[in-house]
């Protein structure tokens, strides 16, 4: 069992569904996944594939009318050195609250609405602090000023006591990231943090968050749709296609060694600088089915050039192609199937 | 601060000066002669003496002068008479305002209380049983005619009970606190019942849309309680826009309810507006029209104050 | 080229009658929103074809038979006056219902055309009339209805062009707003671009993005309207009370003696209309899912 503690989160099979107009519609299938500790994995797909309601599903930041299911989610923590299942607890109670901002951080995507816009940001920041260490106000705000520091944000002594609107989408983002940070938890899931930034300042966000990675050896989850963002960032990646995991591996299995049609798809849909003449970028055919509407078999079926009759009768297996890299298609049914 | 006060009070005198300057042209347009309600009927009783009057009292200067002079006069209290019956209108609205601010004043109060606080804990139990029962209270308050619910009220607890005096502010003859409280009992509920199903609705439905929003999500992804995202995260932000709301509610307690005002024959500004405007008595429904419209522009003053000290957006400017 | 706009043109129309068809179903599914329709319809049915459910005229006054319960004769029973209530509650919805429609409708078209030219030309015009709908939604509703009364005298029409007046601003706003963020889009350019008449492009290529929400606040407005009509005859400032409206039966119910023994005369005109904008509201919030589902 020791050889776990590796893996700092281990969701098996994890499901998700909405009820809406009384109807079940399920958003997440049977997603297993492990975060290997001071590692980075990113999660990627195109928009309303589940990657966000996957992390939510996790953390059990959920409305009310999701259902979530899962064999297990388990949380191993380096601080005491416990294991902690996500899965049975109450998504508002005591334990699973002193797991969040505590041990798990979260940074979401839009930074200008993800600021409370009637406080300020230092104090917005030692919320979570006070919280989990009972610390008082002065002390919390020190911590707020190193944590400031740290992330790069300038003259902290006297924006520590500003508005967010008084801060610039890049900066906003550095606050959200110091909220997540402050408890100093083992995990940071970000939610395409850089999304509605700029270019520019994208790149110097994933850059800080890469340092705290590989400085403080933090574990991220890192989701995202784009492709040249996970290639920089990642160690491993799980592609998400209609709410499943369609393929799971190292970088290197997932860009050298690209399996599933879909991630085939994918990658060849990125631009890449130096295009030869004539070569044109890839699209892949048709459009996202309504989740509503799937029938049977592999959700990837209709838009893929692969498909055969037997793709369409039943959920598709996992195969293991290579030591901890699994596909979900059935070109690679030679290989062993694991659950 | 204090900046934005004073240039916020500065920006009201013009705006007064406008209204009123419309509410004296209208009066001016309605072909009645001023001088039946510049002065007491007896001093216009005859017509050397209407003439002497209409010289000493400037009617013959230009419209501009006659104008301020009439400015003039409702700045230090002279408002005309009614020419219904020649009394002072500074008169009326002297023993009226009591009345219609005593019942307004407390319907507000218990509105506000009940309406933001059912509307907010149904948005937290969103489909649950407060939610339901509030909602299915909204849409019947907002169907069912103010008065026809008094109606009801006064024939169920004054007729059929016989608990509750079936109008009136005092009964004839007696006099204390409990013979005022039994008098307000139904008008207050009818006119809280009203204005409830207004307020109950906007504040679930602010409180939604804010609880919502990502800065939630934020909080929540901290760890702290969930009474405190509610409260301090949550009830803070949707505060904003129900005060402002609020904040309109007060040229009630100049106006008041006319419609109720007139149910429960409740000697209030309502009803006599209601009769002025039966009777024509133009006088009287401009300087009525003019307190409203001045207690609005003083609700608006009190809207940006209260925006700028809830909303650091605002009172740090853009 | 053009055979593939027809096949657009085709999938475009297959989408929209399945949409049509989608919304319609969803429409049906709402259970209160039929009901209130049900409703809506059969008060309508019955105050057009009064004639035909009522021999009664409305106004025949017959002092023999004042203040009747009601009886076989007499369904509702008689007023004071000896009229039929029955007759006066069928006659008075022709009125209450033409005045609340009318006033609803003419006040949406005032608000769409103002709130079409605010945001369209912005600058002075926009700042003026938003000030302009602003001192409209702030003064108390009522007085003011009160007060243009007054000034303009009571009457059928004059209280058509009073809701009018005073029901044009939520509408106004809606317009206003949905022509801000539209015109900056690059179909309106291109349409400039073109020399497409102004007029045109504000009624023919932006105007119908904010159809959908102005039916439902007009529909919300009808109600509205129904309980100021109300009101107002009640207070006796409304439509003259020589003319039958659910509002001037309800008139009556000022005096106490009418309140305590005659029931018929109160309960009856009041219930109608409270059913009547109960059914109205629930129709309105089913439209409202149907069509705009984002504001709730």
């Amino acid at each position: 069992m020791n050889n776990n503690m590796d893996y700092v989160l281990d969701v098996k099979n994890l499901s998700t569904s909405f009820i809406s107009d009384r109807k079940e519609i399920r958003i997440v299938k049977n997603v297993s996944l492990r975060l290997r500790r001071g590692t980075t994995l990113a999660v990627v797909g195109e928009s309303g594939c589940g990657k966000s309601v996957t992390v939510h599903s996790i953390v059990k930041l959920m409305p009310k009318n999701a259902k979530v299911s899962a064999d297990h989610v388990i949380y191993r923590s380096a601080k005491d050195g416990k294991e902690y299942r996500l899965d049975q607890m109450e998504p508002f109670g005591t334990e699973m609250r002193k797991l969040r901002g505590a041990e798990i951080g979260m940074v979401f995507q839009d930074p200008m609405s993800s600021l409370n816009p009637v406080y300020k940001v230092g104090d917005q920041v030692a919320e979570g602090l006070i919280q989990h260490t009972g610390m008082s106000k002065a002390e919390a705000q020190k911590q707020v000023l190193d944590m400031f520091r740290k992330l790069g944000i300038p003259d902290p002594e006297s924006r520590i006591s500003d508005f967010p609107h008084q801060f610039s989408g890049g900066m906003k983002q550095r606050v959200v990231i110091a909220i997540a940070m402050i408890c100093n938890p083992d995990i940071i899931i970000a939610d395409e943090p850089t999304t509605a930034l700029d270019v520019t300042i994208q790149a110097q966000i994933m850059e800080l968050m890469k340092s705290l990675q590989v400085n403080d050896h933090k574990s991220i989850i890192l989701i995202t749709h784009n492709m040249g963002l996970v290639a920089e960032m990642a160690d491993e990646v799980c592609v998400m296609y209609m709410g499943r995991v369609m393929e799971f591996g190292s970088l290197e299995d997932i860009f050298e060694n690209p399996s599933h049609p879909y991630t085939q798809a994918l990658l060849r849909s990125v631009p890449v600088l130096g295009l030869a003449e004539g070569q044109e970028l890839g699209t892949i055919p048709g459009i996202t089915p309504n989740p509503a509407d799937l029938g049977p078999g592999c959700e990837f079926a209709d838009r893929c050039p692969f498909c055969q009759d037997r793709c369409r009768q039943k959920d598709i297996p996992r195969f293991e192609v290579s030591p901890g890299h699994y596909v979900r298609c059935l070109k690679f049914d030679s290989f062993q199937e694991v659950d | 601060m204090l900046s934005f006060i004073g240039k916020k009070l500065l920006q009201m005198i013009p705006m007064l000066l406008l209204i009123s300057f419309i509410v004296f042209g209208g009066l001016q347009l309605m072909d009645i002669d001023p001088i039946s309600y510049m002065v007491t009927p007896d001093m216009a009783a005859s017509a050397e003496n209407q003439e002497a009057l209409r010289e000493q009292l400037g009617l013959n200067d230009p419209f501009v002068v006659r104008y301020f002079n009439w400015v003039k006069d409702l700045l230090t209290g002279n408002f005309g008479y009614s020419i219904i019956n020649g009394t002072s209108i500074a008169n009326i609205v002297r023993t009226r305002l009591p009345a219609t601010f005593e019942l307004a004043i407390i319907a507000l109060i218990l509105s506000s209380v009940i309406g933001i606080g059912i509307g907010i804990l149904s948005a937290i139990r969103q489909n649950g049983i407060i939610d339901y029962v509030g909602r299915v209270f909204a849409v019947l308050g907002q169907s069912i005619p103010q008065f026809f619910f008094g109606i009801c009220m006064v024939q169920i607890f004054a007729i059929k009970l016989g608990w509750l005096p079936v109008n009136g502010r005092t009964s004839p003859g007696a006099s204390g606190l409990g013979d005022a409280i039994v008098h307000l009992v139904l008008p207050v509920l009818t006119m809280t019942v009203a204005m409830c199903a207004v307020l109950m609705r906007y504040s679930r439905n602010t409180m939604l849309d804010v609880l919502n929003s990502d800065y939630i999500k934020t909080a929540r992804s901290k760890g702290i309680p969930e009474w405190k995202v509610y409260i301090k995260h949550g009830f803070r932000n949707a505060m904003r826009p129900v005060l402002v709301i609020l904040c309109f509610r007060l040229p009630m307690l100049i106006g008041g309810s006319v419609v109720i005002e007139s149910v429960f024959g409740w000697p209030g500004i309502g009803s006599i507006i209601t009769q002025s405007v039966v009777s024509g008595d133009y006088p009287v429904i401009m300087v009525t029209t003019l307190m409203v419209a001045a207690a609005i522009l003083v609700a608006s003053f009190l809207v940006d104050v209260l925006t700028a000290a809830l909303d650091p957006r605002v009172r740090l400017g853009e | 080229m053009s055979s593939q706009t027809s096949v657009f043109e085709q999938a475009n129309k297959k989408h929209a009658s399945s949409l049509l068809r989608k919304n319609i179903r969803k429409f049906v599914n709402n259970r209160l929103a039929m009901i209130g329709l049900i409703c809506v319809v059969v008060i309508v049915f019955t105050a057009v074809f009064a004639p035909l459910l009522t021999s009664y005229d409305p106004n025949k006054i017959s002092l023999g038979e004042k203040n009747t319960s009601p009886c076989m004769e007499h369904l509702l029973g008689t007023d004071n006056l000896g009229r039929d209530v029955f007759a006066r509650v069928l006659y008075g919805g022709r009125v209450s219902v033409f005045v609340s429609v009318m006033g609803a409708l003419m006040g949406s078209l005032v608000g769409m055309v103002l709130g079409s030219m605010a945001g369209y030309f912005g600058g002075k015009l926009d700042m003026l009339l938003v000030r302009l709908s602003e001192i409209f939604q702030t003064f108390p509703e009522m007085i003011l209805i009160m007060i243009l009364v007054a000034i303009l005298g009571q009457g059928v029409g004059n209280l058509v062009l009073v809701f009018c007046i005073t029901g044009w601003m939520t509408t106004f706003r809606m317009v206003r707003n949905e022509f801000l963020a539209l015109r900056g889009e690059t179909y309106v350019q291109v349409c400039e671009a073109f020399g497409m008449p102004k007029a045109a492009i504000m009624f023919k290529q932006i105007l119908p993005n904010v159809l959908s929400p102005v039916i439902v606040s007009a529909t919300v407005n009808v109600a509205g309207f129904i309980l100021s009509e109300a009101s107002l005859s009640f207070l006796g400032v409304g439509v003259p009370s020589s003319v039958p409206t659910w509002g001037n039966i309800l008139n009556a119910a000022k005096s106490v003696e009418v309140v305590s023994n005659y029931w018929w005369l109160w309960a009856v005109p009041g219930g109608v209309i409270s059913i009547f904008v109960l059914a109205i509201n629930f129709f309105g919030d089913g439209l409202r899912d149907v069509l705009d589902p984002k504001q709730q």
